[in-house]
């Protein structure tokens, strides 16, 4: 029985270098397998972190204001947040998120016409609106009567709505907030197709010294999944009771339902795909066991017991899985980084979790292909076989 | 003779081209579900990005500054120019009108609402919400609830012809202490609360009522400050970003033709006088953005299903040919050249692979549809240029495949096949 036993390892071995091309084509349907499925596997794994990252293409998805916003004074000018509402929603939203203050007033100008202006931090409300269209404009002569009468405060740089533009004229201008004139130099314009478009946008320290108020509104853009941003409007809520915190509703739903279809599409490709494969294989691989029935019919007859003939071919089968496992799964990660690169620009990395699933499908596929041909072979007598029937 | 033989290796090995033809159809099955997914994602996705509202915005060309803050419009009522509400079919007679999904005009205001003995000054927007839009005798159902699918609603909606009912946004509604059924004075009009608005953030703060009482309010009969437009697009590339002005007149055709969210636009201008229209960036560069990677995503897969589907149908007609060596021996040893054996296995495979591909391609189509009704709630149907395709491909794949058994088969000496045998 010893002696048999280690025997096995030797004529499993002699037995995979014998036909070295029909061991290949075994071992190739097998990687191709574990390849497909590692691949479609990791993408499905990694999609909802890509897809969260891409959702913030649309900006801010919270905005807080003051509680009771709908009382403004009697120049529109909203109702100011407290002084610490900043830092609390930063903390509160979490070191991934972007927040960014914003304070709108209604300035006047020249003409005496109303214009919307907003202070904020410029740079981070970029970053934050990707959608933002900024053009460079042209230096215009310098209008000494702008710099002149600006008095005290000085010339603030200013990037103006593409529609405000026009209404101002020049790239440098005046405006009057409670009959108090700043003097405006813009060199950009912004271009959104939305309200943004009518207005001013300064640094919010001038914005500040210049109309007496700090702070209107923090618009906050939250990563992660639909309940990740719902967790997060609820810490919100919970650090600033006296502020209205309010999520854009149409971009959270809107996420939810394109990431949850999203989802679904990949999962049924990857199931449809797997399953089509794994067929596919597990046809080409009983047909190569079939293709050995002399050889099972040759060990039978030279007394071998039928346990051990199957222990055989299925320890065969168990090791051209697992180095199918090991170069697909290798292939298969490479495939998937490739696609993170191709599409989201960022690298897909390889899941331990996903080796143990193709594991699983690989050992399945291998297994089933050998037990259905082995029950065939098992009615037949070792004679009848030899014969050639 | 040569097709005999054919005739009589199909009809005599039933179990092996049963296999190898099991092997063609699930792969044809699965790169045609696959294509026709990659093929239907875009405008399925697209279809369901309008869930983000309005892509284009449609205002009148030498209108006054938007003065709002929060989306609550602070201009004094009566300031502005106006788009007429008459033009507004034109939109869906534009080239790409088959791609405008939805339009909604809106028509801001400022009205004085009486309650008990208080008067106050509210925001007001008049709105389509559920409207016929007639263009050359099709009818059209437009308006603001199908672009807004966010808004939840507490009540009905007025009905648009109604100059009695309105809709109260929910923050108004708790500030002014009014509920569902209220009767109230708007401008001196007497109307009922049919509904309470909830989920949209300007919304949430002003009176919905029907375009019509708005136009009355405002004693400007047919007209309309503002018309979204939510519009099918495809995802902006650098000619989208093109201005047509500065393109020969061939790229500009070429712009003119492809449903960028600018192009879209830039037809509606040209169709509705003195307006200017341009795609609410917000919207359009995100949808455009995701719905790309998306597709591209589905692509991808659609390309791995289609290497993998490859090489597992040419390792089944690789080991399907291979089983036949003994075959092959005995018809070289009867005399039959190289050439005619591999002639005979290239058109058994040509064969079998369009015979098995056929089936493999309506199921495929099947199983796409399901997938898409299951996911969409709409399916997607065959699409018969596919069809060729996937037989080029499954045809390729096959042929490739077995072609390395094909020429050893071909190469192979008879004595020492017919000798292995024995």
């Amino acid at each position: 029985m010893k002696k048999s036993g280690s025997f096995l390892p030797l004529l499993i071995w002699r037995s995979l270098i014998h036909r070295p091309g029909r061991t290949a084509a075994r071992l190739a349907a097998l990687t191709v397998s574990a390849t497909v499925a590692t691949a479609l596997l990791t993408v499905y794994a990694s999609l909802d972190s890509k897809l969260n990252h891409e959702f913030r293409t649309f900006g801010a998805n919270v905005v807080i204001t003051a509680a009771g916003q709908d009382s403004r004074s009697s120049e529109g000018t909203p109702t100011e947040l407290p002084d610490n509402a900043l830092e609390a929603a930063r903390h509160a939203a979490g070191s991934q998120s972007l927040v960014v203050p914003f304070a709108y007033g209604i300035a006047q100008m020249q003409s005496g016409a109303p214009i919307v202006v907003a202070g904020t931090d410029v740079k981070a409300a970029e970053q934050m609106n990707r959608w933002w269209q900024i053009h460079e404009v042209a230096a215009a002569p310098t209008d000494p009567d702008a710099a002149t009468q600006s008095g005290a405060v000085g010339l603030v740089p200013a990037l103006a709505g593409v529609q405000a533009k026009k209404a101002l004229g020049s790239n440098r201008f005046k405006l009057f907030y409670g009959g108090q004139p700043l003097a405006f130099e813009t060199s950009r314009t912004l271009q959104t197709g939305g309200a943004e478009d009518s207005r001013v946008y300064l640094p919010l320290d001038a914005f500040a010294r210049w109309t007496g108020t700090r702070m209107t509104a923090l618009e906050i853009q939250i990563p992660g999944s639909a309940q990740e941003v719902q967790a997060a409007i609820a810490r919100l809520r919970k650090a600033l009771p006296e502020a209205e915190v309010q999520p854009i509703h149409q971009l959270i739903a809107a996420q939810a339902g394109v990431a949850s279809r999203t989802r679904s599409l990949l999962l049924s490709s990857v199931l449809l795909i797997s399953l089509t494969i794994s067929v596919c294989v597990l046809a080409s691989l009983g047909a190569s066991v079939l293709e050995r029935r002399r050889d099972y019919a040759v060990m039978k007859a030279m007394g071998a017991t039928e346990r051990r003939v199957e222990l055989l071919f299925l320890a065969e089968v168990v090791l051209l899985a697992m180095a199918g496992l090991g170069c697909g799964y290798a292939l298969g990660s490479g495939i998937a980084d490739l696609i993170g690169e191709i599409n989201f620009h960022t690298s897909i990395a390889p899941l331990w979790q996903v080796a143990v699933a193709a594991a699983i499908l690989n050992l399945t596929i291998g297994l089933i292909a050998a037990l259905i041909p082995l029950k065939a072979l098992r009615m037949l007598k070792p004679a009848s076989l030899l014969q050639g029937h | 003779m040569f097709l005999r033989l054919i005739y009589e290796s199909f009809l005599r090995q039933k179990r092996r081209k049963l296999l190898a033809g099991a092997a063609i159809l699930l792969g044809a099955t699965a790169v045609t579900a696959m294509l026709t997914i990659g093929v239907s994602v875009g405008n399925k996705m697209s279809r369901e990005m309008k869930a983000y509202g309005a892509n284009i915005v449609v205002a009148p060309a030498a209108d006054a500054l938007d003065v709002e803050v929060g989306g609550v419009p602070l201009r004094p009522a009566h300031s502005g120019e106006y788009l007429k509400q008459s033009d507004l079919a034109k939109i869906k007679q534009i080239f790409w009108h088959n791609n405008i999904e939805n339009i909604s005009p809106e028509l801001p205001l400022t009205a004085q609402i009486e309650i008990g003995q208080t008067i106050r000054q509210v925001p007001v927007v008049g709105y389509w919400f559920h409207h016929a839009l007639d263009v050359g005798g099709e009818s059209y159902t437009v308006g603001a609830i199908g672009l807004h699918p966010w808004w939840r609603l507490d009540g009905t909606w007025p009905r648009d012809g109604s100059r009695s009912e309105i809709a109260i946004g929910e923050t108004l509604a708790r500030r002014l202490q009014l509920q569902k059924g209220d009767r109230i004075e708007v401008e001196q009009t007497p109307v009922t609360i049919s509904g309470i608005v909830s989920g949209g953030n300007a919304a949430n703060r002003t009176l919905l009522v029907p375009l019509a009482l708005a136009q009355q309010w405002l004693h400007r009969p047919g007209a309309v400050r503002r018309v979204y437009v939510s519009a099918l697009t495809k995802p902006e590339d650098a000619l989208g970003r093109s201005n047509p002005a500065t393109l020969s007149p061939k790229m500009r055709e070429r712009w003119y033709c492809s449903a960028y969210p600018n192009s879209i636009a830039y037809q509606i201008q040209q169709a509705l006088p003195h307006s200017r229209a341009e795609q609410i960036r917000r919207i359009a560069q995100g949808e455009g953005k995701i719905l790309s990677h998306i597709s591209g995503l589905m692509w991808l897969v659609a390309l791995a299903a289609l290497v993998a589907s490859g090489l597992a149908v040419a390792a089944s007609m690789a080991t399907a040919i291979a089983e036949r060596h003994q075959e092959i021996g005995l018809m070289r040893a009867l005399g039959a050249s190289h050439g005619a054996i591999a002639g005979l296995f290239f058109t058994e495979v040509t064969l079998l692979a369009a015979a098995a591909t056929i089936p493999g391609y309506f199921l495929g189509s099947f199983v796409a549809d399901q997938v898409s009704q299951r996911i969409f709630g709409s399916g997607s149907g065959v699409i018969p240029a596919l069809l060729p395709l996937t037989l080029l491909l499954i045809i390729g794949v096959s042929l490739i495949g077995g072609t390395p058994s094909i020429l050893r088969a071909a190469r192979t000496e008879p004595a020492s096949v017919l000798r292995a045998s024995v």
